[in-house]
């Protein structure tokens, strides 16, 4: 799965574009190289972590929107779309944020039931 | 009518008598599936804390329940599992428990508030995923099979059961929307 998936699938800070203020990049279809050099050369590694949704057989579409709702305040639509990601694509990224805030989010998704892995991103 | 309806009231839940049993049966088993893995140094055990991980869980059912979080990770792997998994089986261990205690008898009506509402969602879940991995439901494709049993396929009671925790928990979600 690409970056520019990952990207698109959740709330994303872009601190150096907008000074911190999360936004929401649905509709990014390529990471710039920018971004990434942004990234690189930062003087401590201060890449986001993020909580990824891995697709699996036994998990109810309406419950995971439902859960991904539930969890983390996401509009219908916007739970409905990483549901589909995580259907159709495999997985989805559905949280960003310091490592310790995407532990406590994969362990609140364990306790329903998802498969949730965390990584830097 | 069975199984769950939102009311005035609140969620309903409703259940005939052989799915009240059955359900009861089922949760029986969570404690002893769902146990704590055995802290091996005593002083450990004592104060009850692990300074060394435990393995990683041997039942596949067990370790679907508590995903590892760091697959490509071994070392914060089981730093993970030391800190968190007595934490995440007692958690689960307790809503199994609760859940257990409130099943309705044939006949009774039980009212769920927002707390005891996750709690069936997420034991009912649960137990989907336990049978549904020990229905080996790896992909699309054996799931799709599991409507299609032979009359003496193995397989098929406990397909009957995944079936109806299917149908009870498709049903809690719609409530809760």
């Amino acid at each position: 799965m690409s970056v520019v998936t990952v990207r698109d699938a959740g709330p994303v800070p872009v601190k150096s574009r907008s000074g911190g203020v999360t936004i929401d990049v649905v509709s990014v279809t390529a990471v710039s190289p920018i971004d990434v050099e942004d990234v690189e050369d930062s003087p401590e590694d201060d890449r986001l972590w993020v909580t990824i949704v891995w697709n699996d057989p036994i998990n109810l579409m309406s419950y995971v929107t439902y859960v991904f709702r539930k969890l983390f305040g996401y509009s219908e639509r916007k739970a409905t779309k990483l549901m589909l990601d995580v259907h159709h694509k495999g997985r989805a990224t559905v949280a960003s944020g310091t490592r310790e805030e995407m532990e406590a989010a994969a362990e609140r998704l364990h306790t329903y039931g998802l498969w949730a892995t965390i990584a830097q991103d | 009518m069975n199984g769950f309806r939102r009311t005035r009231a609140g969620i309903e839940l409703r259940l005939p008598r052989l799915e009240s049993s059955l359900l009861t049966e089922l949760l029986g088993q969570v404690d002893a599936l769902l146990e704590a893995p055995p802290v091996d140094d005593p002083l450990e055990a004592l104060v009850g804390l692990r300074d060394t991980a435990p393995p990683p869980p041997e039942d596949p059912a067990v370790a679907r329940l508590l995903p590892d979080p760091y697959p490509d990770d071994p070392l914060a792997s089981g730093d993970f599992r030391r800190r968190r998994t007595d934490e995440a089986l007692a958690r689960k261990r307790d809503a199994a428990r609760r859940v257990l205690a409130a099943v309705p008898a044939p006949g009774a009506v039980l009212v769920l508030d927002e707390d005891a509402a996750q709690d069936w969602l997420t034991v009912l879940n649960d137990l989907r995923l336990v049978l549904g991995t020990r229905l080996g439901l790896t992909d699309d494709e054996s799931t799709a099979e599991l409507e299609n049993l032979t009359p003496e396929d193995p397989r098929r009671p406990i397909a009957a059961v995944y079936a109806f925790l299917t149908e009870l928990l498709d049903e809690l979600t719609r409530a809760l929307l």
